[in-house]
């Protein structure tokens, strides 16, 4: 029963013509037309050190980690291996914003009460800047509580193991791989690609709900047990999708060039939470939304309202939700696909992917619930 | 028909005082059914009389406000599996897959029910020769006719060989090779032992196949019986329809005094008698007639249909 389900469950999406378009072509036909755009655009973007300055203030001459830290990630820093990310000018902060008003600089730091950065712009630089000082600031409160419960610890060389922390900064952007906004495009294609996994979702359970296709009627006229019906089907969705989004990737790597880094695990397990929170996410459309076209709209509206947050059709979009928005970045399951990609790519520590991907998951389990909410309905008001 | 040793009826469905609304709208009004075993029973009722919505709470696909329905004498319930896989549905909507082939579809349903691969693939080939679509096997829906789509429609409902088929206007649109070739695939079916719950608003169709028929009016059954049953509820009996070129109003008058004349009427050179029960109206007609010389072209008796029937109760034409 599974099987004669499952097998002719994947013949109706995979003869499905139109969807097939929507859910495999569509993106690579996307992803060529990214390529061309963007072909000159990431040699343009080849990493620069970045422009910043610091206020040189008394609270700034305190904090002796931090000076030590922006020490060495400084282009004048002694150690030759490593190239510098920064290039700073320590100024007043007078001087500071007027460097920022005339561009020569991407921000400054200014040490009152903490340490604070000040742009003007956003954009990728600037989210290196942030990044880099979030993660300092994390980093030092650790070694406070540490000070703080075991002092003695300190001498045994944990303050240089920590301090070793920042090292993240060489993986957050320059050394690793250079900062290429242009790959971020495309990860924002793959997380669309798995959103539109919807489509198939959604097409299942207009299959087997009696209130939304008359097949779904014949289907439960039979003595079998819906729920084995819906899953078959939501199983064969998701190895299509899976299927497809797998040949997008193997299009962007090996036609395109495109870099996902070389995590093959990590990256397999990102293309199946992205395509099941797709699948999950159709479905749950499907069964509040009972008018057709209305719910192929808000699909494709949503999903395209997701990619646009995530960045796919303005880079720093990105950098916006992060700093004025950081929870509309949470709830987008596109920029959490993105982000998986990007921090795989990006980053050594697995942290933020981990937390992506848990996120991800959690939507997956919202998505389905509702989902079995509405489904176990077993009698209709209206057909 | 009856279980011939007993003598006694064996009832498949058991509808007692279903009530169904859609908001103000009553569609089902204390509606009660009895289907016996081998029957064909026919519900016939005009465009919106309820009929769908009746099939839909048998098979508990609807919800609805008041009544019981037992099928097999046992409660119907949505996950009543053991009554589910004796019933086979065809509903008035083409109810298939597009992305599958005739015979893809027949399998796939079948399969629902049916899980040996081997007696699946004879019931489905049976199924498919049985609506004559075997040259079309291969072919996806979306070339087929809509004759030919109603078709495999009735194929994807009996192929598992249900002991109860319900058929929901099955020839609505239907060309008339496709209907007459539906409606004696429901006889043989019949024969072969399954009893049947047709419903339709073509009385000639429930006529021609009905062993016993239901008439059914804005929710609410009006009469139930066989078709002679039906037509001696009601008081006219034959209509007689006469050519007549020269008309004048003391034919009116006389032919009204006759036994049995109900109403009697001049429209375009045809004289419209209705008569009441009653044997030998048109003989006296004519003798009228005759011996008043007056001449008259042709002549057609009609007996009554159950149109006459529909129009006596609700006051109203089945049709339109
Ligand atoms: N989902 C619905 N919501 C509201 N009213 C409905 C719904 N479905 C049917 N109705 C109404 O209920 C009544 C009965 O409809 P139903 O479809 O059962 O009639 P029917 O006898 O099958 O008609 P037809 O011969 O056209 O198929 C009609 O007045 C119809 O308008
Ligand atoms: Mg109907």
């Amino acid at each position: 029963m599974f099987l004669h389900n499952y097998i002719y469950r994947l013949k109706c999406i995979v003869r499905d013509r139109e969807l097939m378009f929507w859910t495999l072509f569509f993106p690579i036909i996307l992803a060529t037309f990214f390529n061309l755009a963007y072909a000159n655009l990431s040699e343009a973007e080849k990493f620069a050190p970045i422009n910043i300055a610091v206020v040189d203030n008394k609270e700034y001459q305190k904090n002796a980690p931090f000076q030590r830290v922006l020490k060495s990630l400084s282009t004048t820093s002694d150690d030759k291996d490593e190239e510098g990310i920064f290039n700073i000018r320590y100024t007043t902060k007078e001087e500071g914003d007027k460097l920022l008003n005339d561009k020569e600089i991407e921000g400054y730091i200014y040490c009152d009460n903490g340490i604070k950065l000040v742009i003007k712009e956003s954009g990728l630089n600037q989210t290196i800047l942030k990044n880099f000082i979030d993660e300092f600031k994390q980093t030092s409160s650790t070694v406070e509580t540490i000070m703080e419960h075991n002092p003695e610890s300190m001498h045994s060389g944990l303050l240089d193991r920590i301090g070793h922390r920042t090292n993240f900064l060489k993986e957050v952007a320059p050394s690793k791989s250079s900062p290429d906004t242009v790959v971020n495009y495309f990860y924002t294609l793959i997380a669309m690609a798995c959103m539109y996994g919807g489509f198939w979702g959604l097409k299942e359970v207009t299959a087997i709900q009696p209130n939304l296709s008359p097949q779904g009627a014949r289907i439960n006229v039979a003595p079998i047990h819906r729920f084995k019906v819906v899953i078959v089907c939501i199983l064969a969705a998701i190895s299509v999708q899976l299927f497809e989004i797998i040949l997008l990737l193997a299009y962007l790597t090996l036609v395109l060039k495109i870099s996902v880094g070389n995590q093959i695990g990590y990256i397999i397990l990102t293309c199946i939470v992205g395509t099941i929170t797709g699948v999950t996410y159709g479905a749950f459309i499907s069964s509040i939304i009972k008018e057709e076209g209305l719910k192929i709209g808000a699909l494709i509206g949503s999903s395209m309202t997701m990619s646009f947050l995530a960045g796919m059709m303005y880079d720093k979009m990105k950098y916006i939700i992060s700093t004025r928005a950081p929870i509309l970045g949470y709830v987008n399951p596109v920029n959490l696909i993105t982000d998986c990609f990007y921090s795989l790519y990006y980053y050594d520590t697995n942290s933020r992917f981990f937390t992506n991907i848990v996120i991800l998951c959690v939507f997956i389990a919202i998505f389905s619930l509702c989902t079995y909410l509405v489904l176990r309905r077993q009698r209709y008001a209206s057909l | 028909m009856y279980n011939n040793i007993l003598g006694v009826f064996i009832l498949v469905i058991k509808v007692d005082n279903l009530t169904k609304r859609y908001g103000n709208l009553i569609a089902l009004d204390h509606f009660n059914l009895e289907v016996n075993q081998g029957e064909i029973f026919g519900l016939l009722g005009p465009n919106g009389s309820g009929k769908t919505t009746a099939i839909n709470c048998i098979l508990s696909l609807l919800k609805y406000d008041k009544g019981t329905v037992e099928i097999f004498n046992k409660p119907m319930a949505p996950d009543a599996y053991d009554i589910k896989k004796d019933i086979g549905l065809v509903m008035q909507n083409v109810a298939i897959f597009d992305e599958l082939t005739v015979y893809e579809n027949v399998d796939y349903f079948c399969g629902l029910y049916i899980k040996d691969r081997n007696h699946r693939r004879e019931l489905v080939e049976q199924a498919i020769d049985f609506v004559s679509i075997g040259y079309y096997k291969d072919f996806y829906p979306k070339k087929l006719s809509g004759g030919l789509l109603r078709r495999l429609n009735i194929a994807c409902g009996i192929a598992h060989q249900p002991k109860l088929i319900i058929l929901d206007e099955p020839t609505v649109a239907v060309d008339p090779q496709s209907r007459s070739n539906i409606l004696e695939g429901i006889q043989r079916l019949n024969k072969a032992g399954a009893t049947i719950l047709y419903t339709s608003h073509y009385m000639e169709e429930v006529e021609q196949i009905c062993t016993r028929i239901a008439i059914m009016d804005k929710g609410r059954i009006i009469a139930t019986g066989t078709k002679e049953q039906l037509k001696a509820m009601i008081s006219s009996g034959e209509k007689i329809r006469v050519e007549l070129f020269d008309m004048d109003d003391n034919i009116l008058q006389d032919l009204k005094k006759l036994p049995h004349i109900v109403s009697v009427e001049y429209e375009d050179n045809f004289l419209i008698v209705k008569s009441s029960r009653g044997k030998n109206n048109l003989l006296a007609v004519l003798d009228y007639l005759k011996s008043n010389n007056i001449a008259f072209g042709k002549i057609y008796s009609e007996p009554p249909t159950l149109n006459d029937v529909f129009l006596e109760i609700t006051g109203k034409e089945l049709r339109d």
